[in-house]
């Protein structure tokens, strides 16, 4: 591929608008500013980021840029196309970092469709106003009737103005009061949540994005994206019935006896021209508010508030796959019903026994809390993940342990009560009294204000292995892994089942990254890798641990710059599934090789922002990532620090990085194309010799 | 099955043809993808874009209950009867009885949008103001591609019989 920056006339729409509520005003760039070299969506944000901010810039001040990109693939029709990049710095991560998300839904694919590849949000407007653009026009308008209201009452106010194909952007209440763990929303359930964007947007008195656009996206090639919408996924082509259910059955552990007729379930896709559609979806679930039912989505980490009393069983076959077997990542959490498995597959047994790795008994099944705890989150605007898996696993896990015994939190902590939840996510939302003031600044500053020694660190002792009966899992009762976000495949706590190969993959993604990764990078591998590195002391040594890793995260970047969904990619054996998607969107043909390249500079360009804004080197990250590790897994086994070491040894060098300091040498940067950071990073003084 | 529900005039069955339905949810649940109009404005047009789509995809932003609406295809064919510029810009398949628009005669009167006695609208003008229609892929070897992409088996023929849930269908 040429290096010359020409866009190409397929894909890309052309233009980025750059949108300042201070001055409410707006101009449109190029997209040719940035891509094909930047490729779109994360790679084009992250570069704007480089050039337009300055070290010392907080996540609320009005300067941090807030980013919605898309890519060439988005909105041509090519399976997951419709996912979007969303970048900014981040409040829920500590330290404040640059960070990503991605966020499904049809927003994105309405940006390409009103004329814009992509839309920049800088300054801070007087009064809350929401943004319109309409087929390319942009109108500011007032948000004093929004303001206040939660993520799906607004985005149905929104649809009433602007019309049923109008598309929006939203956050609850969480946002508007600069709560750390706030999400933007869009859609039922499809969030930017964990980098807590929401307060960014609050902080900029933006209530609301909303989009309408009539307009055209041509690919390249219509016969080439007619073939991949019949390739990609395949084969799913089956009925999707509104199932009637008498029992809750989300996933193996979750069984546990409802109302009858009480569980109506399907799947639904979550994103423009999606083929996968794994997102559970039930229907008339009961709501935290007037409003007497509600339909839900629900992915990954909302079953959990369903019930927690087991580890999250994993099969092989979710991650580690053969050439007659695979299936994405997580396939199966939310009781996404995966292709029927190959049975001529000698490896079957292997790949479909599920493996448990320990008991916690958090909280019982009840399915109607769990929709509420569900749907408060959502409609606040609220993550998850920093509420089911870490604030309700810690006041567990504290108060067992005695930690929270003079801790007054209005009523009595049972994370198990529904009116407990209720009344805890109404005071973090709210900013209510201390604790709602503390809780709304995230988990990770939460523990670091108590203290993290006995409010981080005390050791629970209530979590027993399943792979060696009787094995005793120590555990602290802070499920924290790094900067400022919880354990997610770290093979540790309530995710104890992810084998060596998984977790030590895992933690070197998290390790180079500013927030949990595990939802762009979920790790893959073939069965043979996983079966070399079930004991992590040998697998510290194994340079295909670092090579997985590497796969993983250049494939996050191709995910997010090109752009498709983490439940459509990595194929392992289909290795240039995402070169075909970019050739039948734009005509630029690409081999493996160039395109991973493309995604190392995208890559090294987030390390130089980390390395120039936020001091990043070995010396930060290794002890940062490193922490869970010294907690036993399910099978009992710790890693040393001079063994993971180790393995950031090999890891560093599989990207080019100096070992010493964890920077990219001239060579890499060169390599990359950047010639300009390389130039800027010797000019800082963090050009290694 | 639910089409006398969403359009506003109620036509009885007799009056109407052979058709792209949406099927009830207990039969196979729309996930929302687009991947009906998507499929039919690129066959069609070569784009992917709401303006030059046959079949229209009602997107349910919050609560993602979805609907699909298509041409009727109306034995009395109100469309047909109010264009200026009939059996030249719309036609009658003499074969099916479905009609069809010749693009190149359309003079982008719109009269045929308006005579379409259905909420919302099954027919519009497209970016060039020429009237864009449902003619279930005429002369398409494997007759509308809608049906043909949709991969949970939403839509199908008003006469055919509905999917088998948790069926595969292979190509």
């Amino acid at each position: 591929m040429s290096e010359q920056n020409t866009l190409p006339s397929y894909g890309y729409v052309g233009k980025i608008a750059w949108i300042d509520l201070t001055s409410r005003s707006f101009n449109m760039i190029p997209t040719s500013d940035y891509a094909p070299k930047f490729i779109g969506g994360r790679a084009i944000a992250t570069k704007i980021y480089w050039d337009v901010t300055k070290p010392g810039m907080k996540a609320l001040d009005p300067e941090n840029p807030l980013m919605f990109m898309t890519g060439p693939v988005g909105a041509t029709g090519i399976p997951t196309g419709g996912r979007t990049a969303v970048c900014a710095m981040a409040p829920n991560n500590l330290p404040e970092q640059f960070c990503w998300g991605n966020i499904g839904g049809w927003f994105g694919a309405k940006l390409k469709f009103a004329g814009v590849d992509g839309i920049v949000l800088v300054g801070k407007a007087d009064e809350p106003v929401y943004v319109v653009i309409d087929d390319g026009e942009i109108t500011f308008q007032a948000a004093g009737d929004l303001w206040g209201t939660l993520t799906h009452d607004c985005q149905e106010k929104l649809r009433a103005v602007y019309g049923g194909d109008s598309v929006s952007a939203v956050i609850g209440p969480a946002g508007e009061n600069l709560c750390r763990n706030a999400s933007i929303n869009t859609s039922n359930d499809n969030v930017a949540a964990k980098a807590g964007f929401g307060a960014v947007m609050g902080s900029k008195k933006l209530k609301a994005v909303v989009v309408r656009g009539t307009g055209d996206v041509r690919p390249y090639s219509v016969e080439q994206v007619l073939k991949l919408r019949k390739t990609m996924g395949d084969p799913q082509r089956k009925a999707n019935p509104v199932e009637h259910l008498d029992r809750c059955a989300f996933r193996a552990h979750i069984n546990f006896e409802t109302p009858p007729g009480a569980v109506k379930k399907a799947n639904v896709s979550c994103s423009h021209g999606c083929n996968m559609r794994c997102s559970l979806f039930v229907l008339d679930t009961k709501s935290a508010f007037p409003r007497k039912y509600t339909n839900q989505v629900h992915k990954c980490i909302g079953v959990y508030a369903f019930q927690m009393t087991e580890d999250c069983g994993m099969s092989p076959t979710m991650f580690f796959h053969t050439e007659k077997n695979h299936n994405q990542a997580c396939l199966g959490q939310g009781a996404q019903v995966p292709p029927p498995p190959d049975t001529s597959d000698p490896h079957l047994e292997e790949l479909t026994t599920r493996r448990r790795g320990s008991d916690m008994d958090f909280w019982d099944g009840d399915y109607d809390r769990g929709n509420v705890i569900n749907d408060l989150c959502t409609q606040y605007g609220i993550d998850k993940w920093d509420v089911i898996v870490w604030l309700m696993t810690w006041l567990v896990m504290g108060k067992r342990t005695g930690v929270l015994k003079d801790v007054d939190l209005g009523m009595e902590i049972d994370p198990g009560s529904e009116e407990f939840m209720k009344h805890l996510l109404e005071i973090i939302t709210y900013r209510k009294g201390y604790w709602g003031n503390l809780f709304a600044e995230g988990m990770a500053r939460t523990i670091r204000t108590l203290g993290q020694e006995k409010y981080g660190d005390t050791i629970y002792k209530g979590i027993v292995s399943n792979v060696v009966p009787g094995l005793q899992l120590d555990i602290p009762i802070s499920f924290a892994s790094s900067w400022g976000h919880s354990f997610h495949w770290q093979g540790r706590g309530f995710q104890g089942s992810t084998p060596p190969g998984g977790y030590l993959s895992a933690t070197l993604m998290l390790m180079t990254n500013t927030r949990d990764a595990q939802t762009n990078s979920h790790v893959h591998g073939t069965l043979d890798y996983m079966k070399e590195t079930m004991d992590a002391h040998k697998a510290c040594r194994n340079r295909k641990v670092a090579e997985n890793a590497f796969m993983g995260e250049i494939k996050a970047e191709m995910k997010e710059c090109v752009t498709c969904c983490d439940l459509q990619s990595p194929q392992i054996y289909w290795p240039d599934m995402e070169c075909r998607m970019l050739e039948a969107a734009t005509g630029v043909k690409m081999s493996v090789d160039e395109l991973y390249l493309a995604c190392e500079r995208s890559k090294n360009l987030f390390r130089a922002i980390l390395m120039r804004d936020s001091d990043r080197s070995r010396a930060q990250e290794e002890p940062e990532a490193y922490r869970p590790l010294q907690y036993p897994d399910c099978e009992g086994q710790v890693v040393e620090p001079e063994e993971f070491s180790r393995l950031v040894d090999l890891y560093y060098d599989v990207w080019g990085w100096d070992k010493e300091t964890g920077w990219p040498t001239r060579e890499t940067w060169l390599r990359c194309g950047l010639e300009d950071v390389a130039e800027e990073m010797e000019k800082i003084g963090k050009l290694p010799s | 099955m639910n089409e006398k529900k969403q359009g506003i005039k109620d036509r009885p069955a007799e009056e109407l043809g052979r058709h792209i339905i949406q099927w009830d949810p207990d039969i196979s649940l729309c996930t929302g993808c687009g991947a009906c109009e998507i499929v039919c404005s690129l066959i069609h047009e070569g784009v992917s874009g709401s303006r030059s789509r046959r079949i229209f995809f009602e997107h349910d932003s919050v609560q993602l209950m979805h609907k699909v609406y298509a041409c009727q295809q109306c034995l009395d064919h109100p469309c047909y009867n109010a264009c200026p510029k009939k059996d030249s810009a719309m036609c009658i398949d003499p074969e099916t009885d479905i009609v069809y628009v010749n693009q190149d005669a359309c003079i982008g009167c719109g009269l045929c949008v308006r005579a379409c006695p259905f909420e919302p609208k099954r027919l519009q003008l497209n970016r060039n103001k020429k009237a864009v229609k449902c003619d279930l892929c005429r002369g398409r070897e494997n007759g509308p591609a809608c049906i043909e992409y949709c991969q949970c088996l939403a839509i199908g023929m008003s006469d055919d019989e509905p999917p088998v849930p948790g069926v595969i269908v292979k190509d």
